[in-house]
Formats: structure tokens, C-alpha cells, sequence
């Protein structure tokens, strides 16, 4: 029992320390960028992680969906719902972190540039794709439709990934992964990036756990359902009867 | 006759979403039978034709139509050897009836002019030019017997076959139904007409409860 | 692919093509409607020329994307149920079905883009470059925006949204298409290659006929 107990905690744990740990590093790295203030660049500590999060979900959702088809066991199916679920939550909280940051750099909330449009983009199809999962109470049917879906919308993550290099925006170009080397040169700055990145992963990972206990709830729940007989359908159309008493 | 059996099905159970439709379904059917299928309104006749035509999958037990499984891609092998004319018709409206037919003979790899040749058959000769959807109900009728007609099919699901047809077309389609059988296929016919149903099928079977006795 | 596949695909290219041709949504509905709403900006935004020019080419295929869903998505799930079984039990392959549904939906949108086209070009006094790539670019967005819209269409079908969803699945989906259109456009007219937005439309165009494909045996099922 302590042991289950356990289980069920350590993911809170583990958010509230990535999280804390993230939060010192971004605090104590240097305010170096002259051109966007002291304060304002700290954004980009939750913003660029939230931003990885997003599409780690969605590639997630995507491994999920691919594992339907080819399986048919909605255990899949759930995974893939609850890495959307997750995915469309930080999706929202880049973008928003992301007009905060533009409006504070760039006087406007919203720049239109590439990457932030795509990230926009992106969090509708995945909007889509829960809204398609609330059009039927039919397991079976919501994971094959839903799955599909999921395949078709990955198609997007590399698109707004490559579209920073394309399409020139005002966004700035990838920080970290560059072909020449990563854009930030001062250490500390660099390490409160990547130590935001693993935070967010690990919020990630330990929300997914949570939400599996749910599915593993879901699916006993599921089964119990299954089990018990229930009237068919038919069963609710009787003998018509016209006649009031005598 | 080797009595080859077409449609087997044990214990099968039957959702849509939530809904328990069908439960522990127990049938057999041979080749050369003619099957009625009886039941009260809601009763799940329509889903168990559906089942047998391999349009939906089985939720629990195991069923075999024309030997593929049901749960298996094989299925989709065995949809051509299966006719269905259910309540609404299956036809598109902005063809002609003509059209209709030669669309299903082309899906279907059979040669077109059967098309003309099974619409004469059932009396529509004369009509063939004429949209569907400006046809009676009885003649969008006659136009999916038309359809059977001209596909060689193993098994037949029929739901309601009767009903807007006149008196001509109802001796077609008991004609269909006995050629049917005689040909070494089955016929499985949804109906609320017990005795019209009793005199031409070989036995029947009453859908009660989600389950067949 | 046997050559029954593709007797089955020219089979259902028929049948839709036929149906729209008695019915006349396209024709007679979505152009006329594409080209109000080219005519309602200008009166929304002002009508100088120069702006106009500016903003045509992009207005123009915004309305493409957008009301090419209605085309796609007319002819992708206006099968009953009924039509729908009658069509699987003749044998029809779910992915010949796909790709004669997509194929009829892209001729459509190719007169749609057409008629819609000339439109733009008269209100907005766009011009007319690089017409051998432009045919291209008007080529792929059509089959791109076919193949979305009947697979997305598959996807709804038999869920209680139905056809209102689909807008909201496709429009998203179509932004590659639409920044690969318009970057194609402002390329030519500059004399620059679009080889590349080319390739990346193509590229999309190829994902989604082959997910459409696998999946189309799937989706089928109620």
C-alpha cells in the first residue's frame, strides 16, 4: 500500500523539483541581452521549453496513434489523447508566453512571423483532434478516427520546425540547434536553457504517468463495463397499449 | 448437395458505442436456405444483417461469413459474393436507375451490359433514363433487385423486401429468393410478413432480447 | 494496384463527377460564392488599387483554401449510409474509393480555382506570371486540398459532427499548401525559382494521399 502510495506521489515530487531546479538556474544566468532588458529574456526560460514540450506531446500523440493502427489496442489510443491533451496546454502557454515576450521586444502582441503563425497552427490541429474525440462516445471508432488524425497532424511538426529556416521571420532562428553551434554563448545562459528543456521533459513524462493511471482506471472501468450485462437495446420497445382502464 | 455452411455465428455480441445490440448470437446457415428473420421493432434485425453483410465487426464471440472471419481483413475479400437491400435504398439519386446499375456493374468487374439486361428484367426497361431520385420508392426497389440480379452473389440479405413493391414486383422478388436458393446460395429475409416470410423460407428465426431463437 | 483498382477509381470519378453535374453545388454554389467574397473585401478594406494589387494574390488563395473545403468536403460525405454499404458489398476498394473520390474533388477544385482566378485577376488587377508554374502550383494545391478534404471527410464520417468539423480539421492542415501557393506566387512575380515551395507542397500532397491510402480500409469501418 505505502508503496503504491509512493508511486502515485513521485510524479508531483519530481514536477515541483524540476521545476524548482529550472527556476534557480533561470534566475541566477546573467541578464547579458542588452537589446531585450533584463527581466524580459527570462521568458525564454518557459517560453522555448513549453515550446518543446508541445512537440515532443504531439510526437508522442503521434507514436500513439501509429500504435493504434497497427495494434488496435486503445491503450494506444489513450496515450496518444493524453499527450494531445498535455500538448495543447503548453502549445497555448508558448504562445502566450511568446506574445508576452513579442509585445514587451517588439511593441505588438502578435507578429505574424513564421514560426510563432505555424505554433498557432499547430495548436488548432490539435484542438481538432480532441474536438473530433468528443463527436463519439464509440471507443473503437473515436481511436481509429482519431488516429489517423493524430498521423495527419504530425505531418505539421516538421514543417514548423523547418519553417524558422524557410520562411525568415522576425522570431529568432533556433537557438540551440544550429549547424554553426548554438546562438548563446554565454554558458550559464545556455545551461538554464537546457536544464529548462530537461524540466519540461520531466513535467512531461511525470504528467503522462499520471494520466496512464488514469487510463489504467479507464480501462479497468471499461472492463467492468463490459462485464456486466446489460438490457439490450431492444429490450426498451414493448407491447404498444391504447387502452385506459375499464 | 454438399450443404456448405455460409454463415456462422457463435455467441456474438453486437455494440454501437455503449449500446449492447446483439448478444451470444448463435446461427447457422447453409447454402440452398432461405432464412426468415423475425422480430419486434428495435429488436436489432437491421444490425444482424449488417453483421452477417460484414459491415460490422462482432464486440464479443466469433462469426465466419462465407468462411472469412469477421474480425479479419479477409472480409473484405468475401463482400463482393454478398447482396443486401435494406430499408433505404443504396442508390444514388442524381443517376438515373440505368446509371445506378452501370456504376455497379463497373465497381463490381462485371460487363455493363448486364446492366440493361437486369433492368429489364425486373420491369424497368422503359425507365432506365429516369432519374432515381424522381423514382418511386418501389422502382429504387426494383433497381437494387436489378443489382442482385446481375452480380453473382452467395448469400442475399433482404430487409423488408417487400414492402412498396406491387404485386408483380413481389413475385419477382420471391422469384429471386427461390432462384436464389435453388443456385446453391442463401437468403436470410428481414420481415414483419410472418406468413408470407414462412411460405417461402425454409425455416425462420425469431430476434428477441438481442439474442436469436 | 490491379487495373481493377483503377476501373473501380474511374468508376467512382464518374459517378461523382455525374452527380455534381445534375446537382451543381460546385458550379452553381461554392464559385459564385468564392467570388462574392473577393468582391466583399475590397468594399471591407478600402478599394486603392495599389492595395488591392498588393493583397490579391494572397486573398485569392485564402479563399481557395477555405472554400475548397466546401468542394472536397461535398463530395467526400455526401454518401448515406445505405450508398455506402451498397458500395462496399459491389467490392469496392475503401483506397480506390479514396483516391476516386480525391481525383473527382480535384477537378472540381480546378475549375473552382479557375473561374475564382479570373475573378481575382479582374477585381484585383493581378497579374498573371510564370503561367507554366503557376499551372503547377494551381495543379498541386487542387490535389492537395481534394485529398485533405476526402480524408478528413472520411474521418468524421459516422460521428455526430459530421460535415461541420471538417472545416475546422482542414483549414489548419492546409496552411503548408497555402504559404508553398503564396510564396510561389510572390516568387514568380519576382523571377525567383520556386522549385523548393514546389517540392514542399508536393512533398504534403504525397503524405496525405499516402496516409489516405493505408487508412481508407480503417476509416471505413462504423
Amino acid at each position: 500500500m505505502q508503496a503504491q502510495t509512493l508511486n502515485r506521489r513521485w510524479p508531483w515530487v519530481a514536477i515541483v523539483l524540476s521545476l524548482t531546479i529550472a527556476f534557480v538556474f533561470a534566475m541566477i544566468s546573467p541578464a547579458a541581452d542588452s537589446l531585450q532588458g533584463f527581466e524580459r529574456v527570462r521568458i525564454m526560460y518557459v517560453h522555448v521549453p513549453a515550446a518543446w514540450l508541445a512537440y515532443l506531446a504531439f510526437f508522442v500523440t503521434f507514436g500513439g496513434s501509429v500504435g493504434y493502427l497497427i495494434t488496435r489496442n486503445l491503450r494506444w489510443d489513450r496515450i496518444a489523447a493524453a499527450s494531445a491533451e498535455i500538448g495543447v496546454y503548453f502549445t497555448g502557454l508558448a504562445i502566450a508566453l511568446g506574445m508576452i515576450w513579442g509585445k514587451s521586444t517588439w511593441g505588438v502582441w502578435w507578429t505574424w512571423d513564421a514560426r510563432l503563425t505555424l505554433t498557432a497552427i499547430m495548436f488548432f490541429v490539435y484542438l481538432g483532434y480532441l474536438a473530433l474525440r468528443r463527436t463519439t462516445d464509440d471507443s473503437v471508432l473515436r481511436a481509429g478516427r482519431a488516429a489517423v488524425l493524430g498521423v495527419l497532424g504530425a505531418v505539421q511538426i516538421p514543417l514548423v520546425h523547418f519553417s524558422v529556416i524557410w520562411w525568415r521571420g522576425l522570431h529568432q532562428g533556433p537557438s540551440v540547434v544550429r549547424a554553426d553551434g548554438p546562438a548563446i554563448q554565454d554558458p550559464l545562459m545556455l545551461t538554464a536553457l537546457i536544464v529548462g528543456v530537461l524540466a519540461f521533459t520531466v513535467v512531461y513524462v511525470s504528467l503522462m504517468v499520471k494520466r496512464i493511471e488514469l487510463i489504467h482506471l479507464e480501462d479497468r472501468k471499461a472492463a467492468i463495463d463490459q462485464s456486466i450485462e446489460r438490457p439490450v437495446a431492444g429490450e426498451a420497445v414493448t407491447v404498444p397499449d391504447l387502452g385506459g382502464s375499464s | 448437395m454438399t450443404e456448405t455452411l455460409l454463415v456462422e455465428l457463435s455467441k456474438v455480441g453486437v455494440r454501437i458505442g455503449s449500446t449492447q445490440i446483439l448478444r451470444d448470437v448463435d446461427l447457422e446457415i447453409r447454402a440452398g436456405e432461405v432464412v426468415g428473420l423475425f422480430g419486434a421493432n428495435g429488436a436489432g434485425k437491421t444490425t444482424a444483417l449488417r453483421l452477417m453483410a460484414t459491415l460490422i465487426r462482432p464486440a464479443q464471440g466469433t462469426g465466419r461469413v462465407l468462411g472469412a472471419d469477421l474480425t479479419s481483413p479477409e472480409r473484405y475479400d468475401v463482400r463482393r459474393r454478398i447482396g443486401m437491400i435494406g430499408h433505404t435504398p443504396g442508390i444514388f439519386p442524381e443517376l438515373t436507375l440505368g446509371e445506378n446499375l452501370q456504376y455497379a456493374a463497373r465497381v463490381a468487374g462485371v460487363p455493363t451490359d448486364r446492366a440493361g439486361e437486369s433492368l429489364a428484367a425486373v420491369g424497368l426497361a422503359g425507365a432506365s433514363d429516369r432519374l432515381a431520385g424522381a423514382s418511386s420508392h418501389g422502382m429504387q426497389r426494383r433497381t437494387e433487385f436489378a443489382r442482385e440480379l446481375m452480380i453473382d452473389r452467395s448469400l442475399l440479405l433482404l430487409d423488408e423486401p417487400h414492402s412498396a413493391l406491387d404485386r408483380d414486383a413481389v413475385d419477382l422478388v420471391e422469384g429471386l429468393i427461390a432462384r436464389k436458393a435453388a443456385e446453391g446460395g442463401a437468403v436470410v429475409v428481414v420481415s414483419h410478413d410472418r406468413d408470407r416470410i414462412n411460405k417461402i423460407a425454409h425455416r425462420s428465426v425469431e430476434l428477441s432480447g438481442g439474442t436469436l431463437s | 494496384m490491379t487495373t481493377g483498382f483503377w476501373h473501380q477509381v474511374t468508376a467512382v470519378i464518374n459517378r461523382d463527377l455525374l452527380r455534381e453535374r445534375r446537382r451543381g453545388d460546385v458550379l452553381w454554389i461554392t464559385i459564385p460564392f468564392g467570388a462574392i467574397a473577393l468582391l466583399l473585401v475590397p468594399l471591407a478594406i478600402g478599394t486603392d488599387a495599389i492595395l488591392l494589387r498588393q493583397i490579391g494574390p494572397g486573398m485569392y488563395w485564402v479563399i481557395v483554401m477555405l472554400f475548397g473545403v466546401l468542394v472536397a468536403v461535398g463530395k467526400a460525405s455526401s454518401e448515406t449510409l445505405p450508398q455506402q454499404d451498397a458500395s462496399a458489398l459491389l467490392g469496392l476498394d475503401p483506397a480506390a474509393g479514396f483516391v476516386g473520390r480525391a481525383a473527382s474533388a480535384t477537378l472540381l477544385l480546378l475549375i473552382f480555382e479557375t473561374v475564382v482566378g479570373l475573378v481575382a485577376v479582374g477585381l484585383y488587377d493581378v497579374s498573371i506570371v510564370g503561367v507554366p508554374w503557376l499551372i503547377i502550383t494551381l495543379l498541386i494545391v487542387a490535389i492537395g486540398l481534394a485529398l485533405l478534404g476526402t480524408l478528413t471527410g472520411s474521418i468524421v464520417n459516422s460521428t455526430s459532427a459530421g460535415t461541420a468539423l471538417v472545416p475546422l480539421l482542414v483549414a489548419p492542415l492546409s496552411v503548408p499548401l497555402l504559404l508553398g501557393a503564396t510564396q510561389s506566387y510572390e516568387g514568380l512575380r519576382l523571377g525567383h525559382s520556386i522549385l523548393s515551395w514546389v517540392l514542399l507542397m508536393a512533398a504534403v500532397v504525397l503524405v496525405v494521399a499516402i496516409i489516405g491510402v493505408l487508412t481508407a480500409r480503417p476509416l471505413q469501418e462504423t
